[in-house]
């Protein structure tokens, strides 16, 4: 195997095999019952897709869809629907749901969401194939983000050790930082999705077809000439 | 994939686009944000700030590249798209180079979506300010690439600007079969070649001997004979004539697997029995046959007769207009010029049109020299149990062979070829010796 293609092997099982963790973290231990169960099986769908989205990001789909097999039309519909789907986000909140559902301490749900940001930042890698250096810039963002994780963490445990002023006053805190962060970002959003460009105009189909005039040269009536 | 960028790169002498880039968020800056709404949703409804400590990395990141995004990304880019060859034959290799200028220091990425026949191989994807793609035209045509993605995101990666290129157009000619061979006439028009012709001349292989004339060149003295007569003999030569060939190709009917059709192997075969004829310096015309009429080239010598007969073969009228309307196509019609008197004539055809088989007889009463190559490698389908069906291709079997037969009366030899092998084999007893045109 070569070094690239090592890479490329990694950069594919990073995101499935974090998924799979963070999918494992929040189910154990498994509680069978209706809304654990769903959850489970909303997750462990989601990371299945997401990692195949991303195994058959490479694989072209031809320009003209028309006269195909209806085998590969099967096919182009299926790549269609395993693109199209934000399988990473509904496996996000299926991951939340299942911890939500758990009775579990909040350091564990801390591990957990540093879980989860190391599978979406592995997602990312791998489908733009970008190599990990491209998040070095980032590095003191998420250095402070951990911070307040543990933070978080340190409220829940807090919170957990028995209401009281200081745990409502946290929570306070956190709820208020959210909400202004929340307030800072979506505007972003908004204006992103505004920008959204119109799709390229629609190609004309010449492929089945030879073109006339291929060569002017031929064209000339000392050369070539026509009756009928 | 990614390339340096060399100061006399051929990429930098194309034109460039300018292309507006439509910019949203991207992927990964949606999931951080569910990640973050998500989390501070559960943190609220459920009263755990351990959740909240979830959702604030993710809004961290996003933040972040929202205070970082006051230096704006570009509104539009210029992108050079160069082909390294505009026209090539089936099954050739074809280099893409593609490059972006204007990104600044973002990053770039690039998917190539390939039209129909258009074999990109297993790289669609490359990154970097200029990649390279290698493609294969799979099938003769004149068609577009396709299309290519380009993708520009930011440093935090929360930002992407699409647009889409049209890539430039390709002319794939048909990939010529194997012929090495060339039939050969009886009779050859007096004109410099290199066939050897029945007649003494001043070629290189030998015709004769007979006695010293003054004014014989003296290294011709053939020693051995003049010695046995007792007078001087010399040696005379075979003068070397070329001939012209007229290929024909019928372009009536397309029947058969696409890429191996009854056109696809008269196209391929026309293009190796040009290449071949051409190469013994001889002159070279096609007539490509159709339902609206008769479009030809005259014979004439030269590489670039070779490109004058593909294209003329691929741009006839009826392979680029949907009608198929028939005004009637007749040999009779065509100039001198289109068919010389004493011309060899190879027609590629599957043999399914009447007025063809008109043709070739008025052809061959004229007396022209032929030979038809029978390109059909496909039969009529036949329903399971249906005794009707399996009837009807027995009647058009035999009335295929009754067209063979006709011919071959008429002293217009047809052999078969299958596309695969070399066209040396079904013509191998037509070129051991000269093609003599019986009247």
């Amino acid at each position: 195997m070569t070094r690239a293609a090592g890479r490329g092997a990694a950069l594919l099982l990073g995101p499935g095999l974090l998924g799979a963790g963070c999918v494992v973290w929040a189910a154990v231990p498994l509680i069978h019952t209706r809304y654990p169960t769903i959850a489970l099986w909303m997750a462990s769908l989601g990371v299945v897709a997401g990692a195949l989205r991303l195994a058959l990001a490479e694989i072209a789909v031809p320009e003209d869809t028309y006269l195909l097999t209806a085998a590969v039309k099967f096919w182009l519909r299926f790549l269609n629907v395993v693109r199209q789907v934000p399988w990473e986000e509904g496996t996000l909140v299926a991951v939340l749901w299942l911890e939500v559902l758990h009775p579990a301490p909040p350091w564990h749900t801390a591990v957990l969401g540093a879980a989860l940001i190391a599978y979406l930042l592995a997602a990312h890698l791998a489908e733009s194939g970008a190599s990990p250096g491209v998040l070095r810039p980032q590095v003191r963002v998420l250095a402070l983000g951990a911070g307040l994780l543990a933070l978080g963490a340190g409220a829940g445990m807090v919170a957990a050790a028995g209401p009281g002023v200081g745990s409502t006053l946290l929570r306070l805190v956190a709820a208020g930082a959210l909400i202004t962060a929340a307030v800072l970002v979506l505007p972003y959003f908004a204006r992103g999705e505004a920008r959204r460009p119109a799709p390229p105009p629609p190609t004309r189909d010449v492929s089945s077809l030879i073109g006339r005039g291929l060569d002017p040269r031929t064209r000339r009536r000392t050369w070539s000439g026509r009756t009928g | 994939m990614s390339a340096a960028i060399v100061p006399d790169d051929p990429l930098l002498r194309v034109p460039g686009h300018e292309l507006e880039l439509g910019w949203r968020s991207s992927r990964h800056a949606r999931r951080l944000l569910t990640l973050s709404l998500a989390g501070a949703l559960i943190a609220l409804l459920a009263g755990r700030p351990e959740f909240a400590g979830v959702a604030a990395p993710a809004l961290l990141l996003l933040a972040a590249g929202r205070a970082r995004r006051r230096d704006l990304a570009p509104a539009r880019i210029i992108v050079r798209v160069r082909l390294s060859v505009g026209r090539a034959f089936e099954g050739e290799a074809i280099a893409l180079e593609v490059r972006a200028e204007g990104h600044g220091d973002r990053h770039v990425w690039w998917m190539l979506h390939p039209s129909a026949e258009i074999n990109p191989g297993d790289v669609t994807t490359a990154d970097g300010g200029q990649a390279r793609f290698t493609l294969v035209a799979e099938r003769w045509g004149r068609r577009r690439v396709g299309t290519m993605s380009v993708v520009v995101r930011d440093r935090w990666r929360l930002a992407e600007g699409h647009l889409s290129v049209n890539l430039p157009v390709l002319d794939c000619y048909p990939g010529p079969a194997d012929q090495r061979t060339t039939m050969v006439l009886r009779r050859l028009p007096n004109r410099v070649g290199e066939h050897p012709a029945r007649t003494a001349g001043k070629g290189i292989e030998f015709f004769g001997v007979r006695e010293y004339l003054p004014g014989d060149r003296q290294r011709s003295i053939n020693w051995p004979a003049s010695t046995r007569r007792g007078r001087l003999q010399v040696n005379t030569f075979a003068t070397e004539r070329s001939q012209d060939v007229v290929l024909l190709a019928d372009a009536t009917s397309d029947v058969g697997e696409p890429g191996s059709s009854a056109l696809d192997l008269a196209l391929r075969g026309a293009t190796a029995a040009a290449r071949a004829y051409l190469q013994g310096r001889d002159r070279v015309g096609v007539i490509t046959y159709q339902w609206s009429g008769v479009s030809w080239l005259a014979p004439r010598l030269g590489r670039r007769q070779l490109d004058r007969i593909i294209v003329s073969m691929m741009t006839s009228r009826p392979l680029t207009s949907r009608a198929g309307w028939a005004r009637g196509a007749s040999s009779g019609r065509l100039p001198r010029a289109a068919l010389p008197p004493g011309a060899l004539i190879v027609v590629f055809s599957p043999l399914l049109d009447q007025r063809l088989v008109e043709s070739l007889r008025n052809m061959r009463e004229r007396g022209f020299t032929m030979l038809v190559v029978d390109v059909l490698n496909a039969e009529p389908p036949v329903r399971r149990r249906s005794s009707e069906d399996r009837m009807a291709r027995q009647i058009w079997q035999m009335e295929k062979e009754a067209i063979r037969f006709s011919l071959h009366e008429l002293g217009v030899p047809v052999v078969h070829w299958d596309g695969v092998q070399s066209l040396d084999l079904p013509q191998a007893a037509y070129v051991r010796r000269p093609l003599a045109a019986r009247r």
